[in-house]
């Protein structure tokens, strides 16, 4: 009988603490970004990467729209560490010298705000899921 | 005289350049491309799928532009952007499978 609470009370205390590093862990995926915010910040970013986020006048500038926000929240974070280590970014890095500057400016809540709004945006983005020979 | 010789100085210049261009730049082929992106599935094939550390989703790449994704392979070759495991990709991909693969996936944009 008693074995059999502290089983119970074990398996609380275990998915009670699954949940923390669950709630933890998302709360670092999922940026807490404004889009109306982004939006208003995003005029210097239009000029290559389109007005609407579809960069299609120059194949060399990504497509932002429906980019998922926490991977351009990351990627401007690798930016502004350009070739440092970076506790942000760790060993990832990019030396992209007009992102670096177009980086170096913004707070991390600019990079939240920007990287909401260009997550909200339809694009032409999406998985490489059923698109690969012989995969689905 | 001299000016004409000049000007067929510029006129070979011109000539060649294209072919200095088109030499260094190898031209993808979309067909070949699906076959070369079985890998890249993995990852970028897995809705929602996250890098470990530092924890964010991987990117969605098709649909992306062509030369943007060619340049992004051969900084990942180069080192002017460094990850773990794109690198290692990257490592292992001849101008002709980048040009392949950034074909095959900037043509996912094409279809409406």
């Amino acid at each position: 009988m008693s074995r059999n609470k502290d089983r119970i009370i074990m398996q609380r205390a275990l998915t009670l603490s699954l949940a923390c590093v669950f709630a933890l862990m998302s709360g670092a995926a999922l940026a807490s970004g404004d889009i109306a915010a982004g939006k208003q910040k995003s005029a210097t970013c239009a000029a290559c990467h389109g007005p609407d986020g579809n960069a299609t006048a120059d194949g060399q500038y990504p497509r932002l729209a429906g980019q998922y926000a926490d991977y351009v929240v990351q990627a401007l974070h690798e930016y502004q560490a350009g070739t440092r280590e970076h506790p942000a970014v760790g060993s990832i890095r990019r030396g992209n010298a007009i992102m670096q500057g177009m980086a170096a400016p913004l707070t991390d809540q600019d990079i939240d705000n920007l990287a909401a709004y260009y997550a909200s945006l339809p694009g032409k983005l999406s998985d490489l899921h059923g698109k690969v020979q012989g995969g689905d | 005289m001299n000016r004409s010789l000049i000007a067929a100085c510029l006129l070979a210049v011109m000539a060649t350049t294209p072919l200095v261009a088109g030499a260094a730049t190898a031209t993808g082929n979309a067909e070949a491309g699906r076959a070369k992106v079985y890998t890249c599935h993995g990852c970028h094939g897995v809705p929602g799928y996250a890098n470990a550390y530092p924890n964010y989703r991987v990117p969605r790449i098709a649909g992306q532009n062509e030369q943007y994704l060619i340049n992004a392979l051969h900084e990942y070759q180069s080192g002017d952007r460094s990850h773990p495991t794109m690198s290692a990709q990257a490592d292992s991909l001849s101008d002709q499978d980048i040009a392949d693969i950034a074909a095959y996936l900037a043509s996912f944009a094409k279809s409406p």
